[in-house]
């Protein structure tokens, strides 16, 4: 079943059309829309009425239409930037108290139809031209909004320019005051939906490569790596590295990049390390499994040794034959059509919006060294008799913090991007997680691991409700790297100890099931010490026993 | 050239089937009802409908037609009601215009 959002669509012009196409949209998420009335702008964002009924609210207004200085100098009066920019600044305070109702605003930035030429070899004249005031109210509101965490700016410009010519209908906008052609508005759905998905977790972690003809061009078992199409005075050998720094640069951006190939390991290894143009180092990418398997049961091993779902997982390969059978057998896989040229593969991968994240973190810009770490953990795992051999000579540390000015951002993060070890799986922002440990009677605690390997940084949250000598665990969830090394019975000491300090008799964890969050389930049920109360579908402690000892991990209470 | 235009109004319909939840029934060909009593679009997606085939004719034939020019039609008279009567509708423009 597709997830369903709602959004409130606030404009200055007709939204019909583009919310029709939103509606009838068949692509993941369903978008439930309610419309506010149009040519009302400033009455809506003025009522202060709470919005916790939608998920989200867009806004997308004609620049002209809201800001009156900036239409008397579409009309040919002198009007000075200064006064241009101070409207846009009071649109702007309307706008941050309005998304105060929100979850999260999504703001359309604003553009003029091409053919408006404004002053013409002028146009870009300071305190003169459209075009240079327009960019100037554009940078107004990503400076005015840049520290609200919860609102967004979408770059309408590309959506135009995606229409072409055709972008601005002046048909429409005569017959029915729709400014733009459906092209746009198709548009516009993609960076919405992507927006969406993006704010509620669901951007992708990995992308899983093939090599020949989609790394580089040929059979690299026919012609051997010195023969690869790859770099050098050639167009197509360009193509694939101009590919390869596209999936680099996403690596820097946090995206981890892994090959499932079916070829010969130890020979696309050596062409991976040899073949002097490759962008892409053996140590960029956190796994592999090349043999000549079916890819399909190749990706589930791969992603099950980096503990990620296959959610998480893009595929890209050349060939639509294997395309055809990963999207068969794994449906949750992202597997798009990758081009027949190869001259187009890097606009194809540049299209993909499923990467983007809302604030990268530290731990985001180094998941793959995190991911390599593990890799050396794992390597320790099999040459160490005893899963408490290797937990010991792991050295970890594990502190444990409240909720601070420091942490909020990553802490958010993780509440939006967590699903396999999670207990609630609440979405909550920076603002209302702070609201919500704010109230007396709840506690949270961060998480953060390190080892002799590398810090893996904020990982896990804990947090309790408590009333009346009962404490309700309200989230439980640990990011999926650093599951299965006694983080989550920490996690639980902390709360048993914290209970006991504070006369608690009873803990009580309800499970929320989701589609991704089994592991929890199976942790709680086989792990935790806690009674599965089967009828509530919850877990109890109730200080019967002690909680076992941790003898494997340092412990650091920094609360 | 009629046969031409309704293949055109069909074409544009279900483009605007895409957007809309209560489809147009295209199966019935000319017949397909529109805009009135018995369609299912409402007066935006008739502008819709209007303003894409306008656009289609103009590159078919290379003439600029107004299908909406602010003249009303009485309900059992209007030329929207069916492909059949949209289609006559507009080759009687085309002939009238003189280009």
């Amino acid at each position: 079943m597709q997830k369903e959002y709602s959004g409130i669509f606030v404009s200055n012009f007709n939204l019909q059309n583009y919310i029709n196409i939103l509606e009838n949209d068949s692509e993941s998420p369903e978008i439930r829309t309610f419309q506010a009335p149009y040519g009302q702008v400033l009455n809506v964002l003025l009522d202060n009425k709470e919005n916790n009924n939608y998920d989200f609210g867009f806004l997308w207004v004609q620049p002209q239409a809201i800001i009156d200085s900036f239409n008397k100098l579409i009309n040919g009066q002198l009007i000075p930037t200064s006064v241009i920019i101070n409207e846009v600044d009071e649109f702007c305070r309307t706008v941050i108290n309005f998304s105060k109702t929100l979850k999260f605003l999504f703001v359309a930035s604003w553009n003029m139809p091409y053919y408006n030429r404004g002053w013409g070899i002028l146009d870009l004249k300071n305190n003169l031209g459209i075009s240079n005031n327009l960019m100037r109210m554009n940078l107004r509101l990503s400076d005015n909004f840049n520290d609200f965490k919860n609102i967004f700016i979408l770059d309408s410009q590309k959506w135009v320019d995606a229409a072409g010519k055709d972008a601005y209908n002046s048909k429409l906008w005569f017959l029915s005051k729709i400014p733009f052609d459906n092209i746009v508005f198709k548009q516009a759905m993609r960076e919405l939906k992507s927006a969406i998905k993006t704010v509620s977790g669901e951007s992708k972690k990995i992308i899983i490569l093939d090599l020949d003809n989609t790394l580089w061009g040929g059979i690299l078992g026919d012609v051997g790596w010195e023969n690869l199409r790859l770099g050098g005075h050639d167009f197509i050998g360009e193509s694939y590295v101009e590919f390869q720094l596209g999936l680099k640069a996403l690596k820097n951006r946090g995206i981890i990049l892994a090959v499932v190939s079916k070829n010969e390991e130890s020979v696309a290894l050596e062409a991976i390390s040899k073949h002097p143009e490759m962008v892409l180092k053996k140590e960029d990418f956190v796994g592999w499994e090349i043999n000549w398997d079916d890819k399909s049961k190749n990706i589930q091993n791969l992603l099950k040794k980096i503990n990620l779902g296959p959610q998480a997982a893009v595929f890209l390969d050349d060939n639509p034959v294997e395309r055809a059978r990963v999207r068969e057998s794994l449906p949750e896989i992202c597997v798009p059509e990758l081009p027949k040229n190869v001259m187009e593969y890097t606009k194809a991968l540049n299209l993909l919006n499923c990467f983007d994240v809302i604030n990268p973190t530290k731990e985001d810009l180094e998941r793959t060294n995190l991911y390599l770490a593990d890799n050396e953990r794992q390597k320790l795992k099999t040459e160490l008799n005893s899963l408490d051999d290797w937990l010991k000579s792991l050295q970890t540390i594990v502190t444990i913090e409240e909720l601070n000015n420091q942490n909020i951002q990553r802490a958010a993060q993780l509440f939006n991007k967590t699903n396999q070890m999670n207990l609630a799986t609440r979405r909550l922002g920076e603002s209302e997680l702070t609201q919500w440990a704010n109230q007396n009677n709840h506690k949270l605690w961060t998480i953060r691991v390190s080892d002799k390997f590398s810090d893996s940084g904020l990982t896990g949250i804990i947090s309790l409700e408590i009333e009346n000598k009962t404490a309700l665990i309200a989230d439980f969830l640990l990011s999926c790297r650093v599951m299965g090394r006694k983080i989550e019975e920490v996690m639980l000491n902390t709360v048993i100890n914290y209970s006991i300090k504070n006369d608690i008799e009873k803990i009580i964890a309800k499970f929320s099931h989701t589609p991704k969050n089994k592991p929890c389930f199976d942790f709680w049920k086989e792990k935790s010490g806690f009674f599965f109360i089967q009828e509530e579908n919850s877990f109890v402690w109730d200080f019967q026993s002690p909680f076992p000892e941790i003898t494997q991990i340092e412990i650091k209470n920094n609360y | 050239m009629k046969e031409e235009i309704i293949k055109i109004i069909l074409k544009t319909c279900a483009e605007l089937n895409e957007q809309l939840k209560n489809k147009i029934d295209i199966s019935k060909r000319e017949n397909t009802e529109l805009y009135g009593n018995n369609g299912v679009i409402d007066s935006l997606g008739l502008v819709n409908l209007i303003v894409s085939i306008e656009t289609e004719i103009e590159l078919k034939y290379g003439k600029s037609l107004i299908l909406a020019d602010g003249t009303s039609f009485p309900m059992n008279s209007s030329p929207f009601r069916t492909v059949n009567t949209f289609a006559n509708y507009i080759v009687d423009l085309l002939n009238q215009k003189s280009f």
